[in-house]
C-alpha cells in the first residue's frame, strides 16, 4: 500500500473555506482523495466541493471518522489547530502552510512526541500516494504509478524530478514533501525507514538542498540500515555562504557544514548514487534498477 | 531577521543582562558628546549585519577625544565585508579578566533549542567545538519547559567554572534563553561574555537573529525590516514578496520554489551565469510576477530571462499574464523563455506566447536551458 497514505484514508480538510483550500479540495477529490470533512471555525454548517465543513476537528471525527488531516491554516493559527488535531488522535498531519514561527514548530513537535501521530511539513507540497490519492498541494500529472519512493525537501524540485523520471517510465509509489524549514515535523530518515519496509517500494530518491543536516542524518541511516538503493540530487552547489536562498532553511553558514559538497559526499560515502543535475536522476535510477 | 549589535543589547537590557555604557551615533560631532557622557577610553564599533568586525579592524579603542573623532569618521567612511557603515556605537572600555561565551541556537535537526556554554571565548563557538571541546558544554532544552537555573548552574561547572563564577554567569545563561523566548530568536549569543578585573560579568557583543516568519509578534519592537537589507534589490524583493539575491551574470531567473530555483541556477552555471536567484514561493499572482519581472530587468546587462514555474499551489496561467503585461509595457526585447507545468499548462503556454515568450514544453529544466543558450547563441 505504499506509506502513509492510500485510497481508503478518511481525510479532513482543515482550512477548507478558503481561496486555496477549497480549489485544492477540487484537485485532491479528483484525484481520488477519500476526503470526508472540512473544518473551519465559525464555518460549521458550509458545504465546500460536496464537503460537509465542521467548526471542530471533533466533530469531523465524531460525525465522519476523519482519519488524516491537511493544514490550509494560516500561519497564526497552525499551533492551536495542530494541538486540537492531535488531541482527538488523527493519526496523519499534512501541513501546508508557509512562514510558521519557527518555536511554533519546535512547540507542536514536542507536543506530538508522546502520541503517535505523524505530522509532514511544514511549508510541505503534502503526500501522494500515486494513482490513488493525495493530501497536498502537487499536480497530480507531474506523477505516474510505480515502485519509486520520493523524498524531498523542496516543492516545486518534487515536480522536477516525478516528472522526468515517469516520462522515462519510472513510477512512483509515494512522494513525500518533508518541507523547507529550518525545523521539520518528520525527518529524512524516519521515511527512509518507511519506504526501506514498504514492499511497493523498490528504490528511494532523496531530493535535497544546501542547509541543516538532513542529508547528512540520511546517509548515517541508510549506511547502517538501508538495503534499498537511494539515488539523490542535492540543490545549491551555487549557493554563496550566509545568502539565504528562499527556503529559511537553505542557508550556509560559515562553519562549512551543510553546504552541497558536504552533504554529496556524505550521500556517496554511504553508497548513494548523486546526480550533478535533476535530470540525471533518471539515469542513475536506472543503473541502479537493472544493476541489482 | 538579523539585529545590529546595539538593537540585541536593547533586547538584553529588557531581559536583565548588563552591557558596558553605551550609545549609538552617526557623526564624529555626535560620537565625542557620547564618549564625554561615558567616559575616556572607549570602543568604537561599526554597526553591521556581519561577524568578524574585529579581524575586519572594524572595532577600535580610542583613548582621547581626538581618537574619538577620528575613529568614528574613519569607520563612517568605510565599509565592512561590503557593508556601509552607517552607524558606530560606542562603548565604554571595560578592563577584561576573562572572556566566556554564552549562545543558545536551534538544532534543526531535533527541532529543539540548544544552549551552549564556553569557558573560552572571543572566537567563534564551532572554532571552540573543534579546538578545545572541553571547554564546551551543550544541552537540548524542552521548549515547553525552558532552561532553568539549576541547570545552566550544572553546565557552567561541567566547563569547569567555579564557586563565585557560577551563579552570575548561570543567571546570565537564563536571562540570554528568555531573550531567545521572547522574541523568536533562531540565534541569541553573547560572544564574548567579559568577566572584568573588578569580577563584574558583561556582554561585550551580542548576536541577535530574530525568524522572519515571527516578526508578526514582535511589531512593538519597531524594528525596520526592509531597511536593512543593503542592495536595493534585494530590498525591493522584500516589499514585494519574493526572495531576490543578486548574483554577478547576465541570465534572470524566476522560479516558483527555492529547490528549483537553485536547481536552475545549478544548471544555468554550466555554460552562462544567473544574473539573480529568485524565488516566489506559493503566492504567484499576476501582479506578483509582473514585479518580478520589472525586479528582474533592473541588473543592467541582461541577457535573458528564464522562467521556471510548477503549478501546484500556484495559479501559473495568472502568473503568466502578469509576465505578458509586463512585456507589452515595456518592449522587452531579450529572449524569455518560460518551463511551466502542473495545474492549466495549457492555458499558461497559450498566453505566454501570446506575448512573444519562447515557452518549452519539455519537462526538464536542463532542456529548457540549453534551448536558452541555443537562442543566444544564434542571436550572438
Amino acid at each position: 500500500m505504499s506509506i502513509l497514505l492510500n485510497r481508503e484514508t478518511k481525510a479532513l480538510i482543515q482550512g477548507i473555506t478558503g481561496r486555496v483550500g477549497q480549489s485544492q479540495t477540487r484537485w485532491m477529490l479528483e484525484y481520488g482523495t477519500n476526503i470526508v470533512a472540512g473544518v473551519t471555525p465559525g464555518k460549521g454548517g458550509w458545504v465546500v466541493e460536496g464537503i460537509p465543513v465542521y467548526d471542530t476537528v471533533a466533530e469531523a471525527v465524531a460525525e465522519q471518522g476523519a482519519e488524516a488531516s491537511v493544514f490550509f491554516v494560516p500561519p497564526q493559527g497552525v499551533k492551536e489547530a495542530a494541538i486540537q488535531t492531535i488531541d482527538v488522535g488523527i493519526k496523519l498531519i499534512v501541513v501546508i502552510t508557509e512562514h510558521i514561527p519557527v518555536h511554533d514548530v519546535m512547540e507542536i513537535r514536542e507536543y506530538a512526541t508522546d502520541s503517535d501521530v505523524q505530522i509532514v511539513g511544514p511549508t510541505s507540497p503534502g503526500i501522494i500516494t500515486v494513482g490513488e490519492a493525495k493530501l497536498g498541494i502537487m499536480p497530480g500529472n507531474m506523477f505516474k504509478p510505480g515502485r519509486i519512493g520520493l523524498i524531498s525537501r523542496s516543492g516545486t524540485l518534487t515536480y522536477e524530478v516525478s516528472v522526468n523520471l515517469a516520462t522515462a517510465g519510472f513510477g512512483q509509489s509515494t512522494a513525500v514533501g518533508i518541507g523547507a524549514d529550518p525545523v521539520v515535523f518528520t525527518n529524512v530518515t524516519e521515511l527512509l525507514r518507511l519506504f526501506e519496509e514498504d514492499p511497493d517500494t523498490d528504490l528511494v530518491v532523496l531530493v535535497g538542498e544546501v542547509g541543516g543536516m538532513q542529508e547528512e542524518e540520511a546517509a548515517e541511516y541508510i549506511k547502517k540500515s538501508m538495503t534499498k538503493p537511494v539515488v539523490a540530487y542535492i540543490a545549491g552547489l551555487n549557493v554563496p555562504q550566509e545568502k539565504r536562498m528562499g527556503h529559511a532553511g537553505a542557508i550556509i553558514q560559515g562553519d562549512g557544514r551543510g553546504t552541497a559538497q558536504s552533504k554529496v559526499s556524505a550521500l556517496q560515502e554511504a553508497g548513494a548514487e548523486v546526480a550533478q543535475f535533476p535530470a540525471e536522476v533518471v539515469r542513475l535510477v536506472q543503473k541502479r534498477l537493472t544493476s541489482s | 531577521m538579523r539585529l545590529y549589535e546595539f538593537e540585541a543589547n536593547g533586547l538584553f537590557a529588557r531581559k536583565g543582562i548588563p552591557v558596558p555604557r553605551n550609545a549609538v551615533v552617526t557623526s564624529p560631532q555626535e560620537a565625542r558628546e557620547k564618549a564625554e557622557e561615558i567616559g575616556l577610553p572607549v570602543m568604537l564599533k561599526a554597526q553591521v549585519l556581519t561577524g568578524g568586525r574585529g579581524l575586519a579592524g572594524a572595532v577600535q579603542a580610542a583613548e582621547s577625544l581626538d581618537q574619538v573623532d577620528r575613529g568614528t569618521e574613519s569607520l563612517l567612511a568605510s565599509s565592512v565585508r561590503g557593508l556601509p557603515v552607517q552607524q558606530v556605537m560606542v562603548a565604554q572600555k571595560v578592563d577584561v579578566a576573562k572572556e566566556l561565551y554564552l549562545g543558545v541556537t536551534i538544532d534543526g535537526y531535533r527541532g529543539t533549542p540548544v544552549v551552549i556554554v564556553s569557558s573560552e571565548g572571543g572566537v567563534s563557538v564551532n572554532q571552540l567545538v573543534m579546538e578545545q571541546p572541553k571547554s564546551v558544554a551543550m544541552r537540548p532544552v524542552s521548549i515547553s519547559k525552558g532552561l532553568h537555573l539549576a541547570e545552566a548552574r550544572e553546565m557552567c561547572r561541567e566547563v569547569g567554572m567555579k564557586g563565585h563564577e557560577v551563579t552570575p554567569v548561570a543567571s546570565m545563561l537564563t536571562a540570554l534563553y528568555r531573550v531567545f523566548e521572547s522574541y523568536d530568536c533562531l540565534v541569541a549569543e553573547i560572544n564574548p561574555l567579559a568577566r572584568t578585573t573588578q569580577g563584574k560579568y558583561l556582554g561585550l557583543d551580542a548576536k541577535v537573529e530574530i525568524d522572519d516568519s515571527s516578526l508578526y509578534r514582535h511589531t512593538d519592537l519597531n524594528l525596520d525590516v526592509e531597511g536593512r537589507i543593503d542592495n536595493p534589490r534585494e530590498r525591493k524583493g522584500r516589499e514585494i514578496g519574493v526572495t531576490y539575491v543578486e548574483l554577478d551574470g547576465d541570465i534572470g531567473l524566476i522560479a516558483s520554489g527555492a529547490g528549483l530555483g537553485m536547481a536552475s541556477m545549478d544548471i544555468i552555471k554550466q555554460k552562462m551565469r544567473p544574473a539573480n536567484f529568485l524565488e516566489t514561493g506559493g503566492g504567484i499572482t499576476a501582479e506578483l510576477l509582473y514585479n518580478a519581472m520589472d525586479l528582474v530587468m533592473q541588473k543592467e546587462g541582461l541577457r535573458a530571462v528564464f522562467i521556471n514555474i510548477y503549478g501546484g499551489i500556484n495559479p501559473i496561467h495568472e502568473g503568466a499574464k502578469g509576465v505578458g503585461k509586463y512585456i507589452k509595457e515595456h518592449n522587452v526585447s531579450i529572449p524569455v523563455v518560460a518551463k511551466a507545468l502542473g495545474n492549466r499548462q495549457e492555458e499558461t503556454w497559450e498566453i505566454f506566447r501570446e506575448h512573444g515568450v519562447h515557452v518549452v514544453t519539455d519537462i526538464s529544466t536542463e532542456k529548457a536551458i540549453e534551448y536558452l543558450a541555443g537562442l543566444l547563441e544564434a542571436t550572438a
